[in-house]
């Protein structure tokens, strides 16, 4: 359940960072619409990444639940990921306006 | 085919590349955020990848990658990172375009 586990304790970590930095991404309804396009592209891309299978797992590393053929681990994961790029976008794009 | 995972990262990319130049979005003035923000979160989750490659979480398929590697994973899974991390800030760039309506 290692996969499980650290995709779960990422998205804390990734909410926790956006609170704590004041940057705050989760209030904003363009952040979340965002996501939900994202998560569009994913179906196509995850897809056949993971039906071709072009990335395999172990199962013993998450629960074994899948959307289509994509682990739920991988959302949260996508999360995190797409999450941290556009807090650190945000941070460097407030910190150029700023100098 | 060897070339199947770089194939589906073009793809995954073409589009919003391409329209990333549109006028009324200009990706590229914002270029130090946009390279800045995807070096950070490639490293983040290159590590992760890495630590979970190795312990065996995930694997790739030898058939779909061209057969170099970086730090244990193939160049295709550092270029998806990249490739994500454009297309992320894409979206939430396009979108906050589209809000404003201006």
């Amino acid at each position: 359940m290692e996969y499980t586990f650290s995709a779960l304790i990422s998205v804390i970590v990734v909410l926790v960072a956006d609170r704590l930095s004041g940057i705050r991404l989760a209030g904003r309804l363009t952040f979340w619409i965002s996501l939900g396009v994202m998560y569009l592209f994913m179906i196509p891309v995850n897809g056949y990444l993971t039906a071709r299978p072009i990335v395999l797992y172990a199962s013993e590393h998450q629960l074994g639940l899948r959307i289509l053929t994509m682990p739920v681990e991988d959302f949260f994961f996508g999360f995190s990921a797409m999450t941290t790029t556009l807090l650190f976008y945000e941070y460097f794009k407030k910190k150029q306006a700023g100098q | 085919m060897k070339t199947e995972y770089l194939l589906v990262l073009a793809a995954m990319l073409s589009v919003p590349l391409s329209v990333s130049f549109h006028r009324k979005l200009r990706l590229y003035r914002n270029w130090r955020a946009l390279v800045g923000s995807i070096a950070c979160s490639t490293m983040l989750f290159g590590i992760w990848d890495i630590i979970a490659a190795k312990r065996g979480h995930w694997w790739f398929n030898e058939e779909y990658v061209l057969g170099p590697t970086l730090a244990g994973l193939p160049v295709e899974e550092w270029l998806f990172f990249i490739v994500l991390g454009f297309v992320t800030v894409f979206t939430f760039e396009a979108v906050n375009r589209l809000s404003r309506r201006t």
